[in-house]
Parts: C-alpha cells; structure tokens; sequence
C-alpha cells in the first residue's frame, strides 16, 4: 500500500472495503448447532422408540450422550479458540447467549423433571427456539429464525399431548431449528471463506 | 490541504488497520497482514506508529511456542477514527 496518491476520496472507499472485509463475512460455521440437534434427536428418536418397544434403557442415552457431547464440545472450543486470529463483538455476544442458554438448561433438568417431565420437554423447546432465533438474528441468517418458529410451535404442540409422544415434539424442534438450519449456516460458512 | 484530517489516520496502510480492528474485538497480526495485503515490516512499522499515537494496544505474547502479536484498537482510536470521518464527511461535502 503506497500514501503517495491517497486522497481522501479514497479514505472512505478503503474504510468501506476494510469494514465489510471484517463483518460481511458470517461468524458462525453451525458446528455446535449440528452437532447438538443431532445428539439430541438421537436421543429423543431412540428414547421414544424404546418406549414404544417397551423397554428402558432408553432413558440411559440422556445420561451418556450429553455429557460425552459436552466433553467433545469443550475439547473442540479449546483447539478452535487456538486457530482463530481474529475474534469479533459477535463472538463474545454468541458466547454469551450460549452460555446463558447451558445455565438455562441445566437449571430445567435440574429442578423441572421433579414436578413432571411435560414442563420439562415444554420449557427446553422454550429454550431452544429462543436461543436459535436470537442467534439468527445476530448472524442476520434467516434459516435460524424461521427453525427457532418451529421450536416454538412444537412447544405449543407438546401440551396437548403425552410424555412420549413429547420425544417426537423434541426431535421436531430440533430438526427444523438446530439441524437443517445449522447444515445451512454451514453451506453459508464454506461458501463465504472457500 | 487535507489539514482537517488526522495525519496519523490519513494513511493507507494505518487507516486500513483502523478500520479493520474498529470492526473486530482484537485480531492477530497475521489476520491484518493478510487482510490489508501489507509486508509484515511495513505493517509492523505502521501498527508501531499507531501504538505510539495511543490508538491500537498491542498485546505480545506466545501460542504453541510461536510469538504472536494480537492488535485491538483503543477509546482514544475509535474517537480518532469517528473524528477523522466526520472530517472527510465535511471535507468531501463541504
């Protein structure tokens, strides 16, 4: 870059170009939001076709794959943190939201099972469409809104019918606002840093 | 001529680093090299200038046995570069 012939009708061509260089770009490659819908509807699908079957080891998924895919998912935030060299308002913002929505999950599995796992299935589809359609909002990626609407739905859905007919409510939820958005924000990702 | 405007900002290569870094929280020295297409000794040059003018923070330290060089800018950078775009503003349509 030479100063030689800068003038300021260049400045705010280069700001401009300097700008949407750092922010056009989107944040986000929906690793972990691939990575949980699919851990979780496999949960929730398998969980409900044992019950149908009538047996019960089904349940001991909730016990083993989550907390494996919690491990994985630190492991992976550690080494991706290392590559990065750059980090953006948005990643702090996503962190945040994300971590507010793991406190949030974890005080409904804590405290709601007790009282009936109906408020518990209802508030985590709560949770799941609010954080989706908050981080969409912020990636300005339309998928992710339009999915968190499907979360909700199925939310409302789930209180008219049983316990386990809620695990179908669940996987629902997440494929349409975690999985099949989460495979778009992914195409989206390797389209804009090939 | 262009008295108006910040002789610091007024720079290719350092305003390019400004408007780079007043998008983001911090970013390496790496990413700005390949963003602004710089050498690294000139861009080491200009990002020293900023520094010593107050308006980046420069953070060294090491990853993996690798130094590396982490840039942010500073309040007094991002008054600087809202001042120097209201000046172009004015100076472009007077």
């Amino acid at each position: 870059m030479s100063d030689n012939t800068f003038q300021p009708e260049d400045s705010l061509k280069l700001i401009n170009n300097m700008i949407n260089t750092a922010k056009n770009k989107l944040a986000d490659d929906g690793f972990y939001i691939i990575f949980w819908g699919w851990l979780i509807t496999i949960c929730a699908i398998t969980h409900y076709i044992t019950l149908k079957l009538g047996v019960e080891w089904g349940q001991w998924l909730w016990a083993i794959l989550p907390p494996a895919g919690g491990i994985f998912s630190f492991v992976y935030g550690y080494f991706e943190h290392k590559t990065k060299k750059v980090k953006t308002y948005l990643d702090t913002y996503l962190k945040y939201l994300w971590g507010a929505f793991i406190i949030g999950m974890f005080i409904i599995l804590i405290f709601l099972p007790v009282h009936g796992i109906k408020q518990t299935y209802f508030s985590l589809m709560i949770l799941y469409g609010l954080a989706t359609f908050i981080t969409g909002g912020m990636l300005n990626f339309k998928p992710l809104v339009i999915g968190s609407l499907f979360s909700f739905s199925f939310a409302v859905l789930s209180v008219f019918l049983s316990d386990i007919d809620q695990l179908l409510c669940i996987s629902g939820a997440l494929i349409c606002s975690y999985i099949i958005p989460g495979h778009l924000l992914r195409i989206s990702f390797k389209s804009q840093h090939v | 001529m262009f008295k108006d405007l910040d002789p610091i900002l007024h720079s290719q290569l350092r305003l390019a680093v400004v408007s780079l870094l007043i998008s983001v929280k911090e970013a390496e020295f790496t990413y700005l090299k390949e963003k602004t297409n710089a050498t690294a000794g000139n861009l080491s040059v200009q990002i020293q200038k900023l520094k010593e003018a107050g308006y980046i923070d420069i953070e060294k330290k090491f990853k993996d046995n690798y130094p590396q060089t982490i840039c942010r800018i500073t309040k007094q950078g991002i008054k600087a570069f809202e001042d120097y775009v209201k000046n172009l503003k004015n100076y472009l349509n007077p």
